[in-house]
């Protein structure tokens, strides 16, 4: 048949050529890039800001080469903040398009429900958003099946609520003399988890607890809620407030000139527009933050620069999770020269890099370690013109404290 | 008797297609959306069952899935059973709901029948949110155990839970009963003259009905790993309506196939990101516009038609 | 004691513009509009466009929406429903589906997140020892105006007459050569522009977002078969019962509950008496 054509000497020539050829190509380039797999609300500024975020970190690791010769690409699935879309996403992500990684996550419900199925399909997942203990718990119970679990971000709720404490001792009572606070949250899990160890913890520096409610996340008037916090005879309101309509408390406790001056966990409040959202409402309000503008470690500014000028706004803190574990996963692989997952999370264990909100290191649970060195809770204030001052701690205060419009005669 | 052959002949062409369709693409994603599709069927065809045959659309349906999956849900995590005793305990469950809901509404008609349903859905769903420290609340229960470790068993496994209820509801239609419930929708008092008893009857097809869709949600219970209230929302409850809608009312396997072709369709336009469920909606409402009795039953009646003339 | 006459009394009277119409278009059309909702978002965002965006006083903002949106369930009664109207489930079906277009359309307009709608009046007034936002008080003043403008109009004017003949007897109106098909049309526009009105007056305090459309409509649906399906007293009546309800029950025991006290007690009207307070075929 080939007669001719393919002499002997021709497919030697051939051979030798492909051989050539499979000597100097880069082992792994036949395999393609390497898939980030995100899952997160896309709607909402938590979700945008987490593929903002990724897709800076990608484009700095690409720029230099890739990892061990290899690039990152990414897909977004969406979970909103139901768990049954949640568990369809991971499924997407992990079935159809056959990610290596998963790094996302928003509400705690949602992480939970899917943890099941990341186990199952053995991938590893770093989470940027959930708060709850309870997602990393497994790891420490079941180490075989849940060793995929890493959270990059935010601190736990336990952490949180410990920061919280910290800011009610030293800030609100220390400085301020308000001894008297309610606190109310959103019936939500990492909620749930948290204020028991606020409540605990307020009390034991000193603070007078008036009240404590859990309200549902759905809830759109809040007129008797604010009543009975007012006959509660508070100084002060401390919230705990994520996927509840920030919102709308917020213009309904301007509205009513309330005698009390708020501040908490409220996520919605970490976005850039959330100021001139509820016109100008939130004014006076005390929310935490994960990072602000400010030279926490060398890479915040930096950061916060690159997502200013790509996005036209200050990134939440999905942001920071997101950023930091795209960076560790590729530091990860580097570290154990291969892409085999076992070896990935034996490294990813062994992490310890600087981060955008402080130093990234995951304690035996793969939790973010909190404190110190590593991330905290930063407090940030609304003020006049939707400016945010920072208050807490005193090392980064930028400004001082302005009590609501009303109250100052 | 020819076309029930065609019919026959038909199930089995497609029922032999979702079996392998997962083999020939070996798509374990397929499988997943093919796994809640079939889920979808038996609560179509459950659904379609009572609200098709007798015309008191139920608005509720979603009541009788959660309490099965909650039920199921309970059973494994917080009582540590077997993971099999779900599929009895759920439909157990949701029958006892549907005798509840069920009696003191037996006279009501139309939108009246619909919102009473409904409102027994919503008041469950709230249930477990306001008593989250039992029903872990908005996050539901989580840690459930899978039926069939495989994956491709238990999409066997439902497809062929699938087949046993439209095979049974199908043959209840088509016998006595369902020219019993077809009567009771044309005129109720006529059947009560004429000695028929037409409360056991409503009784029975809810109940029926219910014990099937208590069942479906065991099965996803199971499936899925997690149960959470929204299982109860109203959305579930009128996505099924919408599946049977455009499926044919009251042909039983129209159910199956708007079921089918709602989730494929919902899968299929994940690619358009945001835009997906602007498109689902228009689409809708060009079916319901265009194509009042169906999608998927009148083309099979055509298909039937056509095979008919071309044998004889 | 006071804040719960109050509050309880804006919240009545929200729900009662909203089931006033919804009771409305059922009465004379026999459609139960799952789209009602709808109308509701979009007097809100049509409200947060106008002064937000195109920077339209609120004065003449408000007016401008509540036509636009008259004007717009006009144009779905005719092109959509009313081919419909055979079978009441494809109506239902239907008018969900619109629904959930609307509801998608202002998603990808404005995204999820809530969006601010200003208020009349910014000033908080002090009654009796109780703060009540100034915007809230306005509401309840609107809401009584307009349902006994539009209460007025029905037994006052010509078209009110014919609205209420048809309501009464369709076919026996027909014969009389009231233009039925007409009067729908101008019926779901005021239905609609009713709706609209609670958007705007409401949106400043409540929630707006896409998915703002839902509640309300679950609640007027209630509210309007507690009521009698057609009897706008009856509406009226059941929308104080169930305002006051939830008031009672959100500052007696928690939040949590009021939404199963609204349902619950639907519930246990219809299983009592179907018919609601007003019966099927009240005149209004």
């Amino acid at each position: 048949m080939f007669g001719h054509t393919f002499s002997k000497r021709s497919f030697t020539r051939l051979a030798m050529a492909l051989s050539a050829a499979a000597l100097f190509a880069p082992a792994h380039a036949q395999q393609g890039p390497i898939k980030i797999g995100l899952t997160t609300a896309v709607q909402l500024q938590v979700g945008r800001d987490t593929q903002e975020a990724a897709k800076i970190a990608i484009d700095e690791i690409n720029a230099k080469g890739g990892v061990l010769g290899r690039k990152l690409s990414f897909v977004v699935a969406d979970e909103t903040e139901n768990p049954e879309v949640g568990i369809n996403a991971i499924k997407k992500l992990t079935a159809d398009e056959k990610v290596d990684v998963i790094v996302g996550g928003y509400t705690s419900g949602v992480t939970l429900a899917q943890l099941p199925h990341i186990s199952s399909a053995k991938t590893i997942y770093l989470g940027v958003g959930a708060a709850s203990p309870a997602i990393t718990a497994k790891v420490k119970q079941d180490y075989e099946n849940y060793k995929y679990i890493f959270r990059t971000g935010p601190i736990n709720a336990v952490h949180q609520a410990k920061g919280l404490v910290e800011w009610i001792s030293g800030h609100l009572i220390g400085e301020l003399g308000l001894k008297k606070i309610a606190i109310i949250g959103e019936n939500a899990k990492w909620v749930q988890d948290l204020v028991p160890v606020l409540r605990k913890g307020a009390v034991d520096v000193g603070a007078d607890v008036r009240m404590v409610e859990f309200f549902d996340t759905t809830t759109s008037d809040f007129s008797p809620l604010l009543s009975k916090i007012k006959s509660s005879d508070a100084q002060f309101l401390v919230v705990v407030l994520s996927h509840a309509s920030s919102d709308v408390f917020a213009k309904q406790w301007y509205d009513a000139r309330f005698p009390i001056p708020y501040g908490g966990i409220d996520v919605k409040s970490q976005d850039g527009d959330f100021f001139d959202r509820v016109g100008g409402k939130s004014i006076s309000q005390v929310a935490v933050n994960f990072a602000v503008r400010a030279p926490l470690t060398t890479k915040t500014v930096p950061f916060f620069d690159e997502f200013k000028k790509r996005t036209g706004r200050v990134p939440v803190y999905t942001a920071f999770g997101t950023y930091d574990s795209v960076h560790a996963y590729a530091q990860a692989i580097e570290r154990a020269k291969s892409f085999d997952t076992n070896a990935i999370i034996k490294e990813l264990e062994k992490t310890s890099m600087v981060g955008v909100a402080g130093y990234l290191e995951y304690d035996e649970t793969h939790d973010v370690k909190a404190g110190g060195k590593f991330m905290n809770l930063l407090f940030a204030q609304w003020q006049a013109k939707g400016e945010r001052v920072v208050l807490w701690p005193k090392s980064l205060r930028s400004g001082n404290m302005i009590m609501p419009p009303w109250l100052t005669k | 008797m020819q076309l029930k052959n065609l019919d026959r002949g038909g199930a089995l062409v497609a029922l032999t297609l979702m079996a392998v369709l997962p083999l020939v693409f070996d798509s374990k994603y397929l499988m997943g959306v093919l796994t809640v599709a079939a889920i979808y069927g038996i609560w179509s065809v459950s659904w379609d069952f009572m609200s098709g045959l007798t015309g008191r659309e139920n608005f509720g349906h979603s009541l009788f899935i959660g309490v099965g999956a909650y039920a199921a849900g309970f059973l494994n995590t917080t009582w540590g059973a077997n993971a099999w005793w779900g599929l009895p305990a759920g439909m157990l469950a949701a029958v006892v709901f549907a005798l509840i809901m069920g009696i003191p509404t037996l006279r009501l008609k139309g939108p009246y029948f619909a919102l009473a349903m409904l409102s027994g859905a919503v008041i469950m769903q709230r249930l477990m949110l306001i008593f989250w420290k039992f029903t872990g609340g908005e996050e539901g229960i989580n840690g459930i155990e899978p039926l069939i470790r495989s994956p491709l068993y238990f999409y066997w496994f439902v497809l062929g839970m699938l087949v046993f209820t439209a095979a049974l509801l199908g043959g209840l239609a088509r016998s006595r009963w369902g020219l019993i419930l077809k009567a009771i929708r044309g005129d109720e008092a006529t059947c009560q003259a004429a000695g028929l008893n037409v409360t056991y009857y409503k009784i029975a097809s809810l109940v029926i009905s219910a014990a099937f869709a208590g069942m479906g949600g065991a099965l996803y219970a199971h499936y899925q790993l997690q149960v959470s209230p929204q299982l109860f929302a109203v959305v579930t409850s009128i996505t099924i309506i919408t599946m049977v809608y455009v499926g044919g009312m009251s042909t039983i396997y129209g159910a199956i196939g708007g079921a089918l072709l709602l989730t494929l369709m919902t899968e299929m336009l994940r690619d358009f990101g945001e835009w997906r469920l602007m498109i689902y909606s228009v689409a809708l409402i060009l079916i319901l516009f265009f194509l009042p009795q169906g999608l998927v039953a009148p083309t099979w009646k055509k298909i039937r038609r056509l095979l008919a003339r071309g044998r004889s | 004691m006071l804040e719960i006459l109050i509050f309880g009394a804006v919240t009545s009277a929200i729900y009662a513009m909203l089931a006033v119409g919804f009771t409305l278009i059922f009465g004379v059309a026999r459609i139960l509009n799952l789209a009602h909702g709808s109308f509701y978002a979009l007097g809100a965002y049509g409200a947060y466009v106008l002064t937000t965006i195109f920077k339209v006083p609120l004065i003449v903002a408000a007016p401008l929406v509540v036509v636009g949106v008259a004007l717009f369930g006009m144009v779905v009664e005719r092109v959509l429903i009313r081919p419909m109207r055979k079978s009441q489930l494809a109506v239902l079906m239907i008018s969900l589906a619109i629904s959930l277009v609307v509801e998608q359309a202002l998603f990808l307009t404005f995204g999820s997140e809530y969006r601010n709608v200003p208020s009349f009046i910014d000033q908080k007034y002090v009654i009796g020892g109780v703060d009540v936002a100034g915007q809230r008080l306005l509401t309840l003043l609107v809401s009584v105006v307009s349902i006994s403008g539009l209460y007025l109009f029905i037994q006052k004017t010509r078209l009110g007459s014919a609205i209420l003949a048809i309501s009464q007897d369709p076919e026996a109106a027909q014969y009389m050569g009231i233009p039925s098909d007409r009067i729908f049309g101008v019926v779901m526009a005021m239905s609609a522009g009713l709706a609209a009105l609670a958007g705007i007056m409401a949106g400043p305090f409540l929630s707006v977002q896409p998915s703002m459309h839902l509640l309300p409509i679950v609640k007027a649906f209630a509210i309007v078969v507690v009521g009698g399906l057609g009897s706008i007293p009856g509406s009226i009546v059941a929308a104080l019962m169930l305002g006051y309800a939830e008031t009672l029950v959100a500052y007696g025991i928690s939040t949590s509950w009021t939404e199963i006290v609204s349902v619950a007690a639907t519930l246990l009207m219809l299983v009592l008496s179907p018919a609601g307070f007003f019966g099927k075929r009240a005149a209004f």
